[in-house]
């Protein structure tokens, strides 16, 4: 009988340990401003999901919230990001690249970014959601196809990209529908994980 | 080294059983009888975001003319580059026909008869509607012309060899039209249209075997020495389940780029979502989730 338990509740403490260690290794080891950044990212990523649970319609919509969320991100970007990022600071679980101290100027740009466009999509929360999910059987992103959709600069871009169009200018992104600077916040993570952060 | 020469043989034995097939139909004109179809260029546009065309045939990052020419695509193969696809009448395609664009893109065939390297991805184009493909001629014919020469595709011997591409085409590749599974829903249907057609999904997703045709039986299973040294993960279902994905968030994190931990999906999966899936409607990205999350039929 006693076998018997043991043999039923053994895998179940392995699984216990590999579950706690598995918790502890996400930033296990790290510590002073490794450790600092890699809990704010932790927090980033918290406020993260909270929008996306809201967009998604999980969550019910709650302007206030998505206000607070992405004021944290927006707090947290620029130099309050870049100051955690010391010449050469990738010792431990850190996940960073040394290309970040190679492209200082990209990847100040984009901590900058992401300031710039959580700071937009805050002052959009109020604002009517635009298309995207939830609003069922309407068009994609705004200028996808529905203006002329070559002739202009790009016109197949439809403005995604090029600096200098609407979709990059904060200002009026914060009279848009929240789900336009959301998309640029999440574009920009993309583009700094993307060059800057270890393959996962 | 040693895969090198084992790659060149394999290619070299290809190229033999390839040319020793008596039918070459690379020689026989498809019979495109699209010429009467009218595109709209709105809609092809739209198609334009589904098919991904501008990643590759723009240099974006180097400030390109739109369409007029990609950026260095380096593969284990070598390095191509998308060539200028604008309506120029010298470096374009301006001297083309609907039924020549149509050959190329479903056929892999130039209006010269020269086969295309399977990098430009015909054999997911060949999926596409006749109504897509003449919408997307419509719209391509409203880019502004640039006269910018295509570069030279870089490929070491025997990559170099077009004409071996003939052998490559009559093992690896048939022309099929995309037909509706009648037992499954519309929004299915419409999802491996896209995933299996225009959005050529398995191109990265699904892993190619050593003369870069993709592996049917893994499908969407993943795949690495990808251009830029990138890795794709899998994408079938039970590797999304595991992910944390359902319908409604892998349709909104093919808008929005989103991870249900909060995360965002990076590398070269960003820009397809910044220039392909995000400008696409609500309702094509829930058949594109909807499929990719029940498709496992065969």
């Amino acid at each position: 009988m006693r076998n018997l338990k043991l043999k039923i509740l053994a895998p179940v403490g392995a699984l216990i340990i590999v579950a706690s260690t598995g918790l502890a290794f996400a930033h296990g080891g790290a510590t002073g401003i490794v450790k600092e950044r890699m809990d704010l990212m932790d927090a980033v990523g918290k406020s993260m999901k909270t929008i996306t649970e809201m967009f998604q319609g999980e969550k019910p919509f709650d302007a206030a919230a998505l206000r607070e969320a992405a004021a944290f991100i927006g707090n947290h970007g620029g130099e309050q990001m870049t100051r955690l990022f010391p010449e050469g600071s990738i010792q431990g679980p850190s996940e960073s690249l040394p290309a970040i101290w190679q492209d200082w100027d990209r990847f100040s740009e984009l901590a900058n970014d992401l300031t710039k466009y959580a700071s937009a999509l805050a002052e959009a929360a109020d604002n009517p959601r635009g298309p995207g999910m939830g609003a069922s059987m309407n068009q994609g992103r705004q200028g996808g196809m529905g203006t002329s959709p070559m002739g202009r600069r790009n016109p197949m871009m439809g403005g995604s990209s090029s600096s200098g169009m609407p979709m990059n200018d904060p200002a009026a992104l914060a009279k848009m529908p929240p789900d336009a600077a959301f998309a640029r916040v999440t574009q920009t993570c993309s583009a700094c994980h993307t060059q800057f952060r270890k393959k996962q | 080294m040693r895969k090198y020469y084992l790659v060149a043989a394999a290619a070299l034995a290809v190229v033999a059983v390839g040319s020793a097939v008596p039918v070459l139909r690379g020689n026989t004109v498809p019979d495109t009888v699209i010429a009467q179809l009218e595109g709209d260029p709105e809609r092809g546009a739209y198609v334009a975001r589904l098919a991904g065309c501008i990643a590759c045939h723009t240099n974006e990052a180097g400030g390109g003319e739109l369409l007029a020419g990609g950026p260095p695509l380096k593969t284990p193969f070598g390095t191509f580059y998308g060539p200028n696809i604008t309506p120029d009448p010298i470096s374009g395609l301006g001297n083309w026909s609907l039924n020549d664009f149509a050959r190329a893109l479903r056929h892999g065939i130039s209006p010269e008869g020269e086969p295309y390297y399977p990098a430009f991805p015909y054999t997911f184009y060949s999926k596409l509607t006749d109504q897509d493909v003449a919408d997307l001629w419509a719209a391509m014919k409203t880019v502004p012309n640039a006269d910018i020469p295509s570069k030279t595709q870089e490929l070491g011997f025997p990559f170099d060899q077009r004409w071996a591409l003939r052998g490559w085409q009559n093992l690896f590749f048939d022309s099929e039209r995309f037909e509706d599974d009648p037992s499954r829903s519309d929004a299915w249907n419409r999802g491996r249209y896209i995933v299996e057609g225009p959005a050529h999904c398995g191109a990265c997703h699904t892993p190619r075997n050593l003369l870069g045709a993709g592996d049917a039986e893994q499908a969407l299973h993943g795949a690495g020495g990808l251009p830029g040294g990138e890795r794709s993960p899998p994408i079938t279902p039970a590797a999304l389940g595991e992910r944390g994905r359902d319908e409604n968030n892998l349709a909104f994190g093919l808008r929005f780029g989103t991870k249900p931990n909060g995360d965002v999906l990076g590398g070269s999966m960003g820009e397809v979502i910044r220039d392909g899936t995000s400008w696409l409607t609500d309702e094509d990205l829930r058949a594109i989730a909807h499929y990719l999350l029940n498709n496992e039929t065969e």
